[in-house]
């Protein structure tokens, strides 16, 4: 991304001329006021990091007071560092900014849909601009290396006269036609009040000397003030040559910063888009689903780039396959969800052993022949797979009958202590509204499935006596 | 600095004048009317040395008035920035003093009189060095330096400095020729 060089040029001007600036307020006290100096390079620097963002929202980040932080913004729009925009929003157009920062940020977020506060509030939002930034630097920098060569070089400077009444200013120029008074001094034109000379002199002088010794030292203090200013500033100015050449980041105005987050934020197909409902959450269930798609995370700044999309929605009608791996003891799946095909009524079991399910990590919902195909593979592979698993499973059969018998008379004794099965009752139960509403799309489709949970859920039940740990 | 150049103007004549010396009459009128003025281009026309060409009078429309082309030489002066002048002190201020070069005002603030000279007021105020030696009064002598020029349509003010070598008063007035 090009904003490397630009960032680190904005980090350093705000070093270099704004670290000492402190930002007070007019109805602190003297010893009430805070010394603050700095804040100012805190702030610049937070702004690199981030685009457009609200003011509340930076005052929160950086913990700082949202006034202060207020009055320090008005400084930089002052210096022309940044833009800001302030417009009035309900909560909700706010959320939406939310949104599409997030999805710059690639974080999920939830909407919250339903609080629906129609008070406008005034929001104030805020960027770095850089291009300005570039010009505001190099034009401070030219005035500050003028001044100093001017009064090295010839002293060829024009009078300025200040009225201390009304803050008038005149040039020497001027001065020929304000003279003609009686007494001595320059008058101002509006109040009548004395002008007085601005004096220009960066290095102090000292009176009583000859002539031209206290020439001399003030001509060496202006080279060495110039020195410097070279020095000091040779960072700076080396950055400053570098990002001339390069186009600026430009992220536009608010609304059109917006609208492209929002666009590329649907378009990655992350669940973060403000105004689709959150479908998803559903489809998730109880398991993290790996990276769905071949979304690129980088997002465009400045252009939206279009982005390999495997999938535009992420449609709830597939269930997912877990992997093996995934499949817990007691968790309440289906056999969609364990072997990632329908259910076949020939290969019924009890399914309370792991199947084996092909890693079809990629549910592409506009790739359906290769779905198909897929199907077919694996409908072939766990024919084939089955017959094997169907001598493993008698096999265990027979070994869990044997504990089953065992342990059923354990059963009686565990409900008699009392508040220990009723939390392993609990707890079935907690899995069931669990699975529950994993299962409650399943409910749309197919009634046996639901039996086939049930049953499922009782033997479940039973290995949970057999193995301790689930219920942790 | 001084310079000879053609100029052209358009000049209207009453008919009362017309007759054998209409010439006449219209150099007259021109030298009354341009000499002593300013222009912004040109400067101040310090003298008319001579009429190149009279044109064709035009009758105007509606008046009886006459409108003749006058191209004329005359000789102008305009300051420029950086130009080395002499002048003469006409008032000393607590802010510096002002000086005359011909038609140009020039103004030294104190800002550019050199640090050793110091401001006395008094009936006669002036800048004086510590020693007296040297003196800026009314009607000194002064070489000055021009560091800017503001040019109005029909004015030019200047700003000198007399702060550099070789600048500053040049003729005690006390002495007498």
């Amino acid at each position: 991304m090009s904003m490397e060089p630009f960032n680190r040029m904005v980090k350093l001007a705000a070093r270099a001329f704004y670290d000492d600036v402190s930002i007070m307020g007019e109805s602190q006290s003297k010893p009430g006021r805070i010394d603050n100096r700095g804040m100012t390079v805190i702030v610049l620097d937070a702004l690199t990091r981030r685009q457009w963002v609200r003011e509340e929202d930076l005052a929160k980040a950086l913990k700082l007071h949202s006034k202060q932080l207020r009055r320090t913004l008005r400084f930089f729009e002052e210096e022309k560092l940044i833009t800001r925009v302030h417009r009035k929003e309900s909560a909700k157009g706010a959320k939406n900014f939310n949104a599409a920062i997030a999805a710059t940020r690639d974080t999920q977020q939830t909407t919250k849909e339903g609080e629906e506060k129609m008070k406008m509030h005034m929001h104030s939002y805020c960027c770095l601009d850089y291009a300005q930034i570039l010009d505001v630097v190099r034009y401070r920098m030219h005035r500050m290396k003028k001044k100093l060569k001017d009064e090295l070089d010839s002293r060829n400077t024009i009078q300025e006269y200040i009225c201390p009444n009304c803050g008038r200013r005149y040039s020497a120029f001027d001065a020929l036609q304000l003279v003609s008074m009686e007494d001595e001094y320059f008058h101002c034109e509006n109040c009548n009040g004395e002008l007085v000379a601005e004096s220009e002199k960066l290095a102090a002088e000292q009176l009583g000397d000859g002539d031209d010794n206290a020439r001399k030292r003030r001509h060496e203090k202006l080279k060495d003030m110039y020195q410097k200013m070279e020095d000091q500033l040779k960072p700076l100015i080396a950055q400053l040559d570098r990002v001339k050449d390069l186009p600026a980041p430009e992220f536009g105005t608010l609304q059109a910063w917006e609208a492209r987050a929002r666009a590329a934020s649907q378009a990655n197909g992350d669940s973060n888009a403000s105004d689709s409902k959150n479908i998803q959450g559903q489809g998730y269930g109880g398991t993290p689903m790996p990276f769905l798609g071949e979304t690129s995370i980088e997002v465009a700044l400045s252009g939206v780039e279009a982005k390999e999309e495997t999938e535009p929605d992420i449609k709830p009608t597939a269930l997912k396959v877990i992997p093996p791996w995934m499949i817990k003891q007691g968790m309440n799946l289906t056999i969609e969800q364990r072997r990632g095909i329908m259910p076949e009524p020939n290969v019924e079991h009890n399914s309370d052993d792991k199947k084996s399910s092909v890693d079809d990590k990629k549910p592409s919902a506009d790739r359906d022949n290769e779905k198909s195909l897929q199907d077919e593979y694996l409908k072939a592979y766990y024919a084939a797979l089955v017959k094997r698993q169907e001598e493993e499973e008698a096999s265990r059969r027979i070994q869990q009958q044997t504990e089953l018998s065992t342990s059923a008379a354990e059963e009686p004794v565990d409900r008699r202590v009392g508040m220990k099965s009723k939390r392993e009752d609990d707890e079935d139960i907690e899995w069931e509204s669990a699975a529950g509403t994993g299962n409650s799309s399943q409910s749309y489709k197919l009634a046996d499935l639901n039996a086939e949970a049930d049953a499922s859920d009782d033997d479940n039940g039973g290995d949970d006596d057999d193995i301790a740990w689930e219920e942790g | 600095m001084f310079f000879h150049i053609t100029l052209e103007r358009n000049m209207q004549l009453h008919p009362r004048h017309f007759g054998p010396h209409l010439r006449d009459k219209l150099v007259a009128k021109l030298m009354k009317d341009v000499e002593g003025t300013c222009s912004g281009r040109h400067g101040f026309v310090v003298a008319i040395t001579g009429v190149e060409d009279i044109g064709k009078g035009l009758i105007r429309e509606g008046t009886g008035f006459v409108t003749f082309p006058v191209k004329y030489q005359a000789v102008v002066f305009r300051p420029f920035k950086g130009e080395i002048l002499e002048a003469v002190v006409t008032m000393v201020n607590k802010m510096g003093f002002f000086a005359e070069a011909g038609p140009v005002q020039i103004f030294v603030s104190n800002h550019l009189i050199p640090d050793d000279m110091e401001f006395q007021s008094g009936d006669m105020p002036n800048y004086t060095t510590s020693d007296g030696s040297v003196k800026i009064q009314k009607d000194s002598e002064v070489r000055l330096k021009i560091i800017g020029t503001r040019v109005d349509a029909t004015e030019i003010f200047c700003i000198g400095t007399i702060k550099d070598d070789f600048l500053g008063v040049i003729n005690d007035p006390g002495v007498t020729a």
